[in-house]
C-alpha cells in the first residue's frame, strides 16, 4: 500500500540516527577537539552559552561539535540537558562594579575616567577576508607567539582601569539622570521555573532578553528602528564592556561565600534622551543589557530595549514580544514544527472548504429556483 | 530525599530532575480541580523541541508509572515518525511497558487525535497542545486575554463564529474547535478534529492538555460538560465524508482521511482499523 510506505515508523527514525552519527564521527578531516572550539571559536561558544542560559564551556563545545555548528541545535543540547538536573542552589547576588573589564568603550565622552579600552575587537579591523597560504600563516603564528608573551606580560593596568568608574555614576553626579534604583530588595524572577506573561516586573524582562536569542534581539531592535514598530529609538551608549565577573554561592556546609568560577559577560548601559511630552527633559534615563560571553551585539539591542520597555509603560506589546516571541528554541521548534504530519488537521480543512462551496451552491439554485 | 540522591545523575536514563516531576504534577492537579483553566507551570527543555509534544512528554513522564502501560499516536498512527520517537522515549527512560491497543493503555499521549474505542475510567489522555490560547484568533494581548478568561468574557468568540457563519454559511473552523468546559472556561482542543469533540463531552476518561513551549496545562476530569461553541440554530458539525469508507477495514464509522486522489479514504485510528478486519 501506498499508505503504508509514508508512514515512517521506528526503522526510518534509527536510519537517520546512524547517519547522522556516522557523518559526523567518521570523515577524512582530523578529529575536532574541543580544546578547538573554545579557542578558535570561541564566540560561537559565548552565544551559545548565553542562548541557553548556562555557563559551561566545555559542555557548550561539545553541543556545538554534536550539532555541526547549529548554534540553536546546540541551545537544545545543552537545555535539555540541564533539565535532567536538580538545581542545588542559587548564587549570592553579585556587585557588576566588581567585574574587572578586558574592553570597555564610553562612546558618550571623548575621555573618561578608567580610559577607553578597546581591547580584543574587530570593530576598526577592515574586513578583508584573509586568504594567506595556510603554511604562511602558520610561520606567522611562530613569530607572534614571542609577541603575544610580551603582550601578556606588559598587561598590568591600573585598578581604575581594571574597573574603571562607570559613566552614570558621573551622570548622577551630575545631576542628569533620573534615579530609578529601588531601595527594596525583591528576588528576582525565575524565567525558568515561572512562565513570563505581561506585565512581569523587569528582571523577568532582563533574564528573558540575556537568554535571548541574539538574531531575535537584533531583529526586534531593528525593526523599531526601520519596521513597524518605532517603539524606541537610538540610545547613546555610556558603557560597552566585556569583562570578568566572580560568580559565588554559599557553601551548604560551612555557611561562607565561596567563588566556584568567573564568568565573562558582555554588559551596555544605554543612556536615554527623554524627549516625551510627560517626560523629564533635563534628564537622562538609562536601559541595562548583561548577557553571557562575549556578545556586545546583543547586550547593546538588550540595554536600549530595556529603556523603550520601560518608556513604553504598557502602552503597547512591546513588553509581550521582549518575553515571549525572543527565546530560540520556543520560536525555532514551533517553526520547524510545521514538518510534523499534519494531514488530520488538513482532511478537516478540505472537509470545511467543501461545505462552504456546497451551501453556496445550494444558495445558488435556491436564488435561481426562484 | 537526601542531596546525594539528587546530583549523581551521569549514569541516569532520566529526561526529567524530581523537582520538575513534582512541580508538573502539582500544577496537572491544580488543573484537574479548575476544568479548562490553562495553569501556568515551569516548562522544561526536552529532548524533542518545543512544538513537537514537548508539553505533553514532560506530563506523561511526571505522571507515568512503571506499572503503566503507554500507547503514544500522532494523527492517530502508532507508527508515525514522532509517535514512535516519543514512545521510545517514556518507555526508554521510565520502567513503562507500551501497547497499540487503546483499551490495553494505561497512559495514552497524543497528537491531534482521540482513539477510536477503548478508553475508559482507568485512562489518561495526554494530548499535545501547539496552541493553548484559544481566544488568539480574537486577540493578541495576553492582558487582554487574562481579563477575558477571569471574567468569562467570550463575547468576541461569539461574534467572530457569527460573523464566519453569515460570511461563509457554515462555521469554517476545521480542528481545535473551542469548547466551553464545565461552563465556565473556553479551552482550545489541541487541534483534534470536530470528529472527536463530542467524544470529550461527558467522558469517563482524564484529558491532560500539555502546552511546552506555552507553558501551560489545562484539563478536563472525567464526566465534565464539554459544550462546543455554536448557536442554537446552527447545529455542531462533524467532519463529513458523504458516506466513504476505509479502504482497508471497510468501515465508515471511525475517522477518516484521503489520500491525494480524495477518493481512497482510510482510518486515521490505524490500531482500531487493523482490529476491525478479519483474521487472515
Amino acid at each position: 500500500m501506498g499508505y503504508v510506505s509514508a508512514r515512517g515508523g521506528l526503522d526510518a527514525i534509527r536510519a537517520a540516527e546512524k547517519l547522522v552519527r556516522t557523518k559526523r564521527l567518521v570523515s577524512d578531516s582530523n578529529w575536532l577537539e574541543e580544546e578547538q572550539i573554545l579557542d578558535k571559536l570561541r564566540l560561537l561558544v559565548d552565544r551559545v552559552m548565553g542562548e541557553a542560559g548556562l555557563w559551561e564551556p566545555q559542555l557548550a563545545s561539545k553541543a556545538i561539535r554534536q550539532s555541526e555548528g547549529d548554534a540553536t541545535e546546540a541551545v537544545h543540547l545543552l537545555r535539555a540537558y540541564r533539565s535532567t538536573l536538580p538545581r542545588l542552589a542559587y548564587s549570592e547576588a553579585t556587585d557588576v562594579n566588581d567585574a574587572q573589564v578586558m574592553r570597555r568603550i564610553v562612546p558618550a565622552f571623548q575621555r573618561v575616567p578608567g580610559n577607553q579600552l578597546l581591547g580584543r575587537s574587530v570593530d576598526y579591523t577592515a574586513r578583508f577576508l584573509e586568504r594567506t597560504a595556510d603554511a604562511d600563516a602558520r610561520e606567522e603564528a611562530e613569530k607572534l607567539r614571542g609577541a603575544e608573551r610580551e603582550i601578556v606580560e606588559e598587561k598590568n593596568p591600573p585598578a581604575e582601569e581594571i574597573s574603571p568608574r562607570r559613566l552614570i555614576d558621573l551622570l548622577r553626579d551630575m545631576d542628569m539622570l533620573i534615579d530609578r534604583r529601588r531601595t527594596d530588595d525583591p528576588e528576582p524572577f525565575d524565567i525558568t521555573r515561572t512562565p513570563a506573561r505581561p506585565p512581569a516586573p523587569r528582571s523577568a524582562l532582563l533574564s528573558s532578553m540575556s537568554r535571548a536569542d541574539t538574531g531575535a534581539l537584533v531583529n526586534q531592535w531593528y525593526r523599531n528602528i526601520l519596521g513597524p514598530d518605532g517603539y524606541l529609538h537610538e540610545v547613546t551608549l555610556g558603557e560597552v564592556r566585556h569583562a570578568t565577573l566572580p560568580l559565588n554561592v554559599r557553601h551548604p556546609v560551612t555557611g561562607d561565600v565561596v567563588t566556584v568560577t568567573h564568568i565573562r559577560v558582555s554588559e551596555v548601559e544605554a543612556i536615554e534622551d527623554l524627549e516625551g511630552i510627560d517626560e523629564d527633559r533635563t534628564r537622562f534615563d538609562v536601559g541595562y543589557g548583561l548577557c553571557f560571553g562575549h556578545n556586545e551585539r546583543k547586550a547593546i539591542a538588550m540595554a536600549n530595549l530595556d529603556i523603550a520597555c520601560h518608556r513604553d509603560a504598557g502602552h503597547t506589546q512591546l513588553e509581550q514580544s521582549l518575553l515571549l516571541t525572543t527565546d530560540a528554541l520556543d520560536s525555532a521548534g514551533f517553526l520547524e514544527h510545521l514538518k510534523l504530519p499534519h494531514y488530520v488537521t488538513f482532511r478537516s480543512m478540505i472537509e470545511r472548504k467543501l461545505a462552504v462551496r456546497k451551501m453556496r451552491s445550494n444558495e445558488a439554485s435556491t436564488h435561481d429556483g426562484a | 530525599m537526601a542531596l546525594s540522591d539528587l546530583i549523581d545523575h551521569r549514569e541516569s536514563t532520566e529526561l526529567l530532575d524530581e523537582f520538575a516531576k513534582r512541580e508538573i504534577r502539582r500544577a496537572t492537579l491544580a488543573a484537574v480541580a479548575i476544568p479548562g483553566y490553562q495553569v501556568p507551570f515551569g516548562s522544561r527543555e526536552m529532548p524533542v523541541a518545543r512544538g513537537w509534544g514537548s508539553g505533553g512528554l514532560q506530563i506523561t513522564l511526571a505522571v507515568v508509572h512503571d506499572d503503566d502501560t503507554v500507547k503514544v499516536i500522532d494523527q492517530g498512527d502508532d507508527d508515525g515518525v514522532n509517535a514512535v520517537n516519543l514512545r521510545r522515549l517514556v518507555t526508554s527512560s521510565t520502567g513503562a511497558d507500551e501497547s497499540s491497543i487503546a483499551s490495553e493503555a494505561t497512559l495514552t499521549q497524543s497528537r491531534h487525535r482521540i482513539p477510536e474505542d477503548g478508553l475508559d475510567e482507568t485512562s489518561i489522555l495526554v494530548l499535545q497542545v501547539p496552541v493553548p490560547e484559544p481566544l488568539r484568533g480574537v486577540e493578541r494581548d495576553m492582558r487582554e486575554l487574562a481579563r477575558m478568561h477571569a471574567e468569562a468574557d467570550y463575547s468576541r468568540m461569539w461574534v467572530s463564529l457569527y460573523e464566519d457563519k453569515v460570511r461563509n454559511g457554515v462555521i469554517t473552523q476545521s480542528t481545535g474547535y473551542p469548547c466551553l468546559v464545565n461552563g465556565r472556561y473556553v479551552v482550545a482542543t489541541t487541534p483534534i478534529p470536530r470528529w472527536d469533540i463530542p467524544r470529550l463531552h461527558d467522558a469517563p476518561f482524564l484529558t491532560l492538555f500539555g502546552a511546552g513551549r506555552e507553558k501551560r496545562i489545562y484539563a478536563i476530569p472525567p464526566y465534565t460538560m464539554v459544550e462546543p461553541l455554536t448557536f442554537e440554530d446552527v447545529p455542531f458539525e462533524v467532519e463529513n465524508s458523504d458516506g466513504a469508507c476505509c479502504a482497508l477495514c471497510g468501515k465508515s464509522e471511525s475517522f477518516l482521511v484521503s489520500l491525494p486522489n480524495s477518493t481512497t479514504w482510510l482510518c486515521s485510528d490505524t490500531d482500531w482499523c487493523a482490529r476491525q478486519r478479519p483474521a487472515t
